[in-house]
């Protein structure tokens, strides 16, 4: 950290290369267009390298810098684009400990269908911090400040957002 | 706590977009197939309505960043341009006084005396100057917008992520880029230091400047 806040480009990249993919997932999440979450999260890099002076050394760089991407990626949202929907993988692995029969696996993924579709439902600030709390796994702390908000704000709304997929899932499953 | 493990479990099976090569403190690679970027990225400097006359640039940017008052953009094809003096289209000559008052804020100038005649245009302040006989043209400028002036970068220069002293900046190198100047017609440029310092966006260009003699003019700037 203290050779990239002097200036070494090498040692910025070094820092950031474990977070690009959580980056850009981020962006994604946020813009639903691969190309803009790419655009924001590529200025978001940018940004941070400007920025790491003001960096405090010691603080978690991966909430500092998922905030970043997050205000870009809000920023570049567009509301002129079509948004895409997040999709299972087609071939998509059972999480069941035991192989499951035939029959299992199927209603197991359509299980999981039902809940993606159910969570797409949800309006985008309860749709976003469950879909960074579990589908990208940040703790409540990252969530906070990637999201800019009190950590006592995630748990409430994550709680109610909880609440409310579990109506729109239990409704359609 | 079931439907939280159902979530979490979920996350495994998501289709994610592949995540694409970012590169990470600077510029970066466009979303199509470029020439191995020890191409340069073209640097123009431009005002965004002098880009807005370039329909043909502007339909084929892949990457922008932005530095202050300054927008680069990485596209295909570069506008015609020609070579002309550093000097041209700076503005009438302005004392120290006025110069600062366009900067709303403290003038960086080198160490020379007597100094270098000061130009405005444009909320642009400008000098021409010579370091060790070369050439140089200094522009500053309090604009934060990202929209004054724009620079555009095309296949055979490279775009440094760089730092003066502690102020975050780019290094442009490589082969002449097109360069714009607000109120004035595009013309061939050489190797730039971009920084900011503060409010202010700094710009330092001259004709087969290394990036260690332009950091070393920026650090002397006082």
């Amino acid at each position: 950290m203290a050779r990239a806040q002097r200036g070494d480009a090498r040692a910025f990249e070094q820092l950031v290369e474990p977070y690009r993919e959580i980056a850009f997932r981020v962006a994604y999440l946020v813009t639903r267009q691969p190309a803009d979450a790419e655009d924001a999260a590529q200025e978001a890099l940018v940004k941070a390298w400007r920025a790491l002076g003001r960096f405090r050394p010691g603080a978690p760089l991966k909430p500092w810098l998922l905030r970043i991407v997050a205000n870009e990626a809000h920023n570049r949202r567009r509301s002129d684009r079509r948004r895409e929907r997040l999709v299972l993988r087609a071939a998509a692995a059972s999480s069941g400990e035991a192989a499951p029969s035939p029959e299992e696996a199927a209603l197991a993924a359509e299980r999981r269908r039902l809940l993606l579709d159910a969570l797409e439902r949800l309006p985008p600030p309860s749709r976003l911090v469950l879909e960074l709390r579990y589908l990208l796994e940040l703790s409540e702390d990252e969530v906070a400040a990637t999201l800019g908000i009190r950590r006592g704000t995630v748990k409430s709304r994550t709680a109610r957002a909880l609440e409310r997929l579990r109506e729109e899932h239990g409704a359609r499953a | 706590m079931e439907l939280e493990r159902e979530l979490t479990a979920l996350a495994a099976e998501i289709d994610w977009p592949p995540t694409p090569p970012l590169r990470p403190g600077l510029a970066a690679r466009g979303r199509e197939p470029w020439r191995p970027l020890a191409a340069a990225l073209t640097l123009a400097v431009i005002a965004l309505a002098v880009a807005f006359a370039v329909p043909a640039s502007r339909a084929a940017i892949l990457r922008f960043l932005h530095l202050g008052a300054v927008r680069i953009e990485l596209v295909q094809r570069l506008p015609a341009a020609q070579e002309r003096p550093l000097g041209a289209r700076l503005g009438p000559t302005v004392d120290r006084q006025t110069a600062a008052g366009v900067l709303h804020a403290h003038l960086l100038l080198p160490p020379l005396s007597p100094p270098p005649p000061l130009h405005a245009a444009n909320e642009i302040v400008s000098l021409l100057f010579r370091d060790h006989g070369t050439p140089v043209l200094l522009s500053e400028t309090y604009d934060q917008s990202g929209a004054l002036l724009k620079k555009l970068v095309g296949g055979e220069t490279t775009v440094h992520g760089v730092r003066v002293g502690p102020d975050p900046g780019f290094w442009l190198s490589g082969r002449p880029h097109v360069f714009f100047f607000p109120g004035a017609p595009p013309r061939l440029a050489g190797n730039v230091l971009l920084w900011q310092h503060g409010p202010l966006t700094l710009r330092l260009e001259g004709h087969d400047l290394t990036e260690a003699h332009a950091q070393a003019i920026a650090r002397a700037l006082r």
